[in-house]
């Protein structure tokens, strides 16, 4: 399939208006305008849209659940906080492509109603906020945001919000939370964000890719669009890979794609004289696939049959060099960083699984503590305010799953077995 | 009203839509525990105690955010549940300090009891617990004028953090950092300072947040006795529970060891105000009179028997208003009850006639208070309990409902420093300072426009040493009276603590005196008063609740102590009425188990 | 009097051990600052002036360095919400320095994409270089060392984040050189994302 989203990623001046605009720039919102709000929602959804965030929820479907009775304005919150380890196409778009996002959000608040967007950029990409800050000028200076939107009696304000380091902002609520001022701390669904979101307003959160899909479906038609990728998993699919292969990048593709042919073909495989040890295809969320299960295809559907997620397609490839109680002690150590605290289990149990991960790859590990590891993984899963919890215990349980020998090596030799040259020489020191 | 009906574990509950499956179960007498949800603060969702099984979800839910469906099936029993909340138990305990036998919340916490009901047979946490200020007590530091906190015991439920951004509207308290590293504090530690402090206390789940006032004081097993009351400092009349220590056998009585409020969503909610709470000592204090003072030649006070003084203040008294009628004058404090207003007004009109009540002036203290704009809990400007009261018995211009500013008494000042006064009887029952300025009757008396001054109250105070008569009354706490609040609502104390040495209800010393001065008081109780309040004023439908006015009694705090922590009364006090096992004839625990439940312990 | 004896409680009330806030000296915008803020907090409804308070810190911290107590004040009185609230939303996020900051402040993506590929390494590397364990500055306030969590450019590991300038794909070999660099040529050495510094050439 060739490109769409970043087809003139490469060209020098993809970022500019005067590009965008001769690469059919906005053609997608003139389109929406001459529609009502109900047809580019019934657009959306016959498109099969999905939220590349990480759920997959259906775009159309979330749109239409914004409570367009309420009195109250409607917003549309872009959740450009790209935090999920092993993830970086957000960053790619805004940067080379920011006004492919700045259209897709203006569609959306025609198709919701609203005249507001954030978009929610993570605190480390400032310098992606000067490029959409720079984008959203240009675009206000052609009328293509402001008051009475190219002579359609539309207003659309688009801004950027910058974040300041949590992982926890790019939950929907907590993002609506930190966009309001507050710590960044998800709140109780039900009410969802689609009838109390943004200041208690009827508020649709979209992703980046999301949102910059959008355009492409009023451009070129649902029935295209669903076209692209299997049933279901319509629209093209960005992709990061990343770890252990020769070649990293993000990559475009239509969700037919097999992760063999992601990993093997487009970013290389591993590197000379490695093997391949695992895979972990939809950000650190996720549980790890094994070598023979390289040939699924990497959509929805396709990765949750092989018992994983492609969440924020953060594909992280593993070599035969990881040791996986030390990659799970890595990840334990963000997910206890940036656990928000509010809640009981996660808060605790965070910290509980990195200590015990610790100790085990230091070396001070009891056989007993991996029945603990288990046992505490448990009593979070599924016992937390948002999906963080789920998330966490994940690195803990797909390894004990799938290598549990190498936890039992570390505990009967007393030190990590497989501790790679890329790996700090230094031992373990306190937790900091 | 709407309703729903659903079954929690077996049973069938009838509830108000839009209620959340936490209430019904609280509503029913079902034990579920919680921390971060407060009935007066609200739902957060963060603390996951509450988890239950709702038929048709995938996953547990917390039924403190969960509104009630029709035909909605709950289990708080099933085996998922019950080894699901013990995790969310464990995590609580994991790095909670176990000093419970030197936690001020040992005995009343939520936390031990719901952590002995639900939580696991042990912990399997084997690293070293926080610490953040010092282990175990060493760990108490600064938080305000009023408190102290303990990090360590924290569970981050926030229910401080929230009482003071939204019943307060003062966000004083936030969370600083995240994560495991979250603690509760204030911008440089420097402390809550609000004048409804003290709630922090009871909305507390732990021993965290506890007041200076009562910490290392008592235990709860050593305050056998309770008395559900009203507070009688301020127009508001909250609604509270003054609680009683037992003191050694050796040194007999009792003590009042601290006031907690009492759910009363009309007048309080579940708050008291600082003063309230902490402004008490002066009852059992030193300046407390305890015998009838009379003024000797020397200029000394000396201590009198009771007749001694009855029958030479009579003397006085009866001398002074011969010589002058108009010269004899009362000034009353508005914390003065209905029955005691009454009794003056008697008084007046037996001795002068109808015009006598003219001799009666009723003053009070009015302090705006320094309280955030958006509060919901206002503490009135009118530190007295009773104005509506005097207005009702035509004492004070205006009537119930009208605005109450500051009291007028400069007509009753003037006459006493012109000399015009013979004789000024003053009603004081406490606090100090609560008649407002009274400087200018010390110093009446001492230079010589007065010539009598009698007192009749309960402290020691300025005034009452420049008297030549001090009869020794009850403060609020020692006797049954009754107070119409700045809402016009009437309410009565409750007599919890019997009056010091020789004191005696006031009522019952102004029968004496009336009585000794020739008026033929026939009243044996306060009751009896009351009765013949409603009969003279017949008219006054406000007045007509003190015939059926119910006084509540010291009671033993067994059932409190099932309760646990004062903060939870309202369960007991509200949510559980008609239930067991404060009363009632359901026993849930003999309805059958649903399949596959377990028993819970007993508390 | 306490039954409790070994507990002091009168006068004298323990303090938290907590490090408090530096106060710094008395703190308002640069009327640049100032002028900025207005325009930013006009982007959220008028009743909603919280929502500026990220960029409000931001700013603060753009001209201090970091934020103190002061700076604190200054935001609370800016955006409408108590000092408490600014205090527990400064502690909450990972880019508000509480303390004063090197010249330089090199954050070493630790999380799993960039460890695969020696991010530890290039940690231990400036550390050993510039002589400090991570989370310290040097004594001459010129570097800050820091590891932080994923910065979401995982294709380009090891990154490290200068200031708020991209440093990508660094070895451990080339953490010495890039020590050096900002040593010797300053700001002129700070990096970009590759994005931005493909669009420079």
């Amino acid at each position: 399939m060739e490109p769409l989203l970043t087809r003139y990623v490469r060209e020098p001046n993809a970022f500019t208006l005067d590009f965008y605009l001769r690469h059919q720039g906005y053609e997608g919102f003139r389109k929406a305008l001459a529609m009502t709000p109900d047809e580019v929602i019934e657009a959306v959804k016959a498109s099969g849209l999905r939220g590349r965030g990480g759920a997959g929820f259906p775009t159309g479907m979330k749109w239409q659940f914004v409570d367009k009775k309420s009195p109250n304005p409607k917003y549309i919150a872009c959740n450009a906080d790209e935090s999920e380890p092993g993830t970086f196409k957000d960053h790619l778009l805004m940067e080379r492509n920011p006004h492919l996002l700045i259209e897709g959000c203006a569609i959306g608040c025609y198709a919701i109603g609203a005249k507001i967007a954030y978009i929610y950029v993570r605190g480390e990409f400032l310098h992606v906020q000067e490029v959409l800050e720079r984008a959203i000028a240009e675009a206000y200076a052609r009328g293509f945001l402001g008051r009475n939107v190219l002579g359609s009696g539309f207003d659309c304000d688009v801004y950027v919000h910058r974040g300041a380091g949590a992982y926890e902002a790019g939950e929907e609520t907590a993002l609506l939370e930190s966009l309001e001022g507050k710590r960044a701390q998800p709140r109780n669904k039900p009410p969802f964000p689609a009838v109390v979101g943004l200041y208690n307003c009827p508020t649709a959160v979209n992703n980046v890719e999301t949102l910059s899909n959008v355009p492409l479906i009023l451009l070129n038609g649902a029935e295209w669009f669903a076209g692209l990728g299997p049933e279901k998993n319509g629209g093209p699919k960005l992709y990061c890979v990343s770890g252990h292969v020769r070649r990293p990048g993000v990559y475009e593709a239509s969700m037919k794609i097999t992760l063999r042919e992601l990993i093997e073909g487009h970013a290389g495989g591993v590197r000379e004289g490695r093997t391949l040890k695992a895979v972990i295809p939809g950000g650190s969320s996720v549980p790890c696939l094994l070598p023979d299960q390289l040939d699924t295809q990497a959509s929805f559907d396709g990765i949750q049959k092989a018992g994983s997620l492609l969440g924020s397609a953060g594909i992280v490839v593993l070599d035969d060099t990881t040791c996986m109680v030390w990659l799970a002690e890595n990840l334990l150590h963000f997910y206890r960083h940036e656990s928000c605290g509010k809640c009981t289990p996660c808060r605790e149990g965070t910290d509980w699984l990195h200590k015990i991960l610790r100790r085990i790859e230091g070396g001070g590990g009891q056989l007993r503590d991996l029945d603990l590891l288990s046992s505490i993984s448990g009593n979070v899963a599924g016992k937390t305010l948002c999906a963080f919890g789920d998330a966490a215990v994940t690195p803990v349980l797909t390894t004990l799953k799938h290598f549990r020998h190498e936890y039992e090596a570390h505990i009967r030799e007393g030190r990590c077995t497989l501790p790679a040259p890329w790996r700090a020489t230094r031992a373990l020191e306190g937790v900091h | 009203m709407e309703t729903v009906t659903l079954t929690i574990d077996g049973r069938q509950v009838t509830i108000e839509k839009g209620k959340t499956v936490l209430q019904a179960a609280i509503e029913s007498g079902i034990s579920v525990p919680y921390y971060c949800y407060h009935p007066g603060i609200g739902i957060d969702g963060s603390c996951r105690v509450c988890i239950v099984k709702i038929e048709k979800m995938p996953k547990l839910q917390t039924s403190c955010s969960t509104v009630c469906t029709e035909g909605m099936a709950v289990s708080t029993r099933t085996p998922d549940v019950v080894e699901a909340r013990a995790g969310v138990f464990e995590f609580l305990l994991i790095n909670h300090p176990l000093d419970c036998p030197v936690c001020d919340k040992g005995g009343e916490c939520p936390l031990q009891d719901f952590s002995y009901a639900f939580g696991p047979d042990l912990s399997r946490m084997d690293f070293p617990r926080r610490v953040f200020d010092g282990d175990g007590v060493r760990g108490d530091v600064d938080f305000g004028p009023t408190l102290m906190l303990n990090r360590q015991r924290c569970i981050l439920c926030t229910r401080c953090v929230r009482f003071m951004r939204d019943v307060d509207a003062d966000a004083q308290i936030n969370i600083i950092d995240r994560g495991y590293g979250s603690e509760i504090a204030t911008f440089q530690e420097e402390g809550v300072h609000s004048l409804i402090s003290g709630n922090l206390m009871d909305v507390c789940p732990v021993g965290a947040i506890t007041t200076r006032d009562y910490r290392f004081k008592s235990r709860p097993w050593d305050n056998p006795l309770a008395a559900d009351t009203i507070c009688t400092q301020c127009a508001k009349g909250c609604n509270v529970t003054a609680w009683i220590k037992a003191k050694p056998e050796w040194a007999k009585g009792s003590q009042l060891i601290r006031f907690t409020p009492r759910l009363n969503p009309d007048v309080n909610d579940y708050w008291m105000c600082d003063i309230g709470r902490f402004e008490y000592h002066w009852i059992e204090g030193e300046r407390r009179v305890r015998k009838p003072l009379e003024r000797q030649a020397s200029g000394v006070q000396q201590p009198v028997s009771w007749d001694d003084v009855t029958a030479k203040l009579c003397d006085r008294l009866a001398a002074a208003g011969t010589s002058n009628p108009d010269g004899v004058r009362f000034l009353l404090s508005a914390h003065a009850s209905h029955e005691e207003l009454f009794l003056f007004k008697r008084l007046t009109e037996e001795l002068v006639g109808e015009s006598g009540p003219a001799a009666i002036s009723v003053s009070w203290r009015y302090r705006e208070k320094q309280q955030p704009a958006g509060t919901k809990f206002k503490v009135p400007a009118v530190d007295a309990p009773n104005v509506n009261g005097a207005r009702m018995l035509g004492l004070v211009p205006g009537a119930p409902g009208d605005e109450v500013r500051g009291a007028d008494v400069t007509a009753l000042r003037q006459a006493v420093e012109a000399g015009r006064v013979t004789a000024l009887y003053v009603f004081d029952p406490g606090p100090d300072g609560s008649l407002g300025d009274t400087t200018w009757i010390v110093e009446a008396r001492t230079r010589g426009p007065l010539p009598l001054l009698i007192v009749q109250g309960v402290l020691l105070t300025d005034l009452a040493r420049a008297a030549d008569f001090v009869l020794p009354g009850a403060s609020y706490v020692e006797k049954e009276a009754s107070y119409t609040n700045g809402h016009g609502r009437l309410q009565g104390t409750t007599r919890a603590i019997p009056t010091p040495g020789d004191a005696m209800e006031d009522w019952q010393i102004l029968v004496n005196l009336g009585t000794a001065l020739g008026v033929a008081f026939d009243y044996k109780s306060a009751a009896h008063v009351r009765s013949d309040v409603t009969g003279r004023f017949s008219t006054i439908t406000e007045l007509q609740g003190l015939s059926t006015l119910a006084f509540n009694k010291p009671m033993e705090a067994r059932h409190w102590l099932q309760a646990s922590n004062p903060s939870e009364r309202w369960k007991w006090d509200f949510m559980f009425q008609d239930l067991p096992p404060v009363k009632g004839n359901v026993d849930p625990t003999s309805l059958p188990l649903p399949p596959g439940a377990i028993p819970l312990k007993e508390v | 009097m306490s039954f409790h004896p070994k507990m002091a409680y009168d006068a004298t009330f323990q303090k938290s051990a907590r490090p408090l806030e530096d106060e710094g000296p008395a703190f308002v915008y640069t009327p640049a600052n100032r002028a900025r803020f207005d325009e930013i907090v006009r982007r959220y409804p008028p009743d909603r002036r919280r929502s500026a308070v990220l960029p409000a810190l931001y700013l603060a911290q753009q001209q201090q360095g970091y934020i103190t107590a002061n700076a604190i004040r200054h935001v609370a009185g800016l955006v409408g919400i108590t000092r408490a609230e600014v205090e527990d939303v400064v502690s909450f996020y990972t880019m508000f320095y509480t303390k004063p900051v090197g010249t330089f402040v090199l954050q070493v993506c630790r999380t799993l994409s960039c460890a695969l590929n020696g991010a530890e390494r290039v940690t231990e590397e400036l550390s050993a270089k510039i002589g400090i364990p991570p989370g310290q500055t040097d004594p001459s306030g010129t570097f800050t060392l820091l590891e932080v969590e994923c910065l979401g450019a995982c294709d380009r590991a090891p990154v490290v984040m200068v200031n708020d300038a991209w440093h990508e794909n660094v070895k451990p070999g080339d953490a010495a050189r890039l020590v050096d660099d900002l040593r010797s040529r300053g700001e002129a050495a700070l990096s970009g994302c590759h994005h931005v510094i493909e669009q420079k050439r």
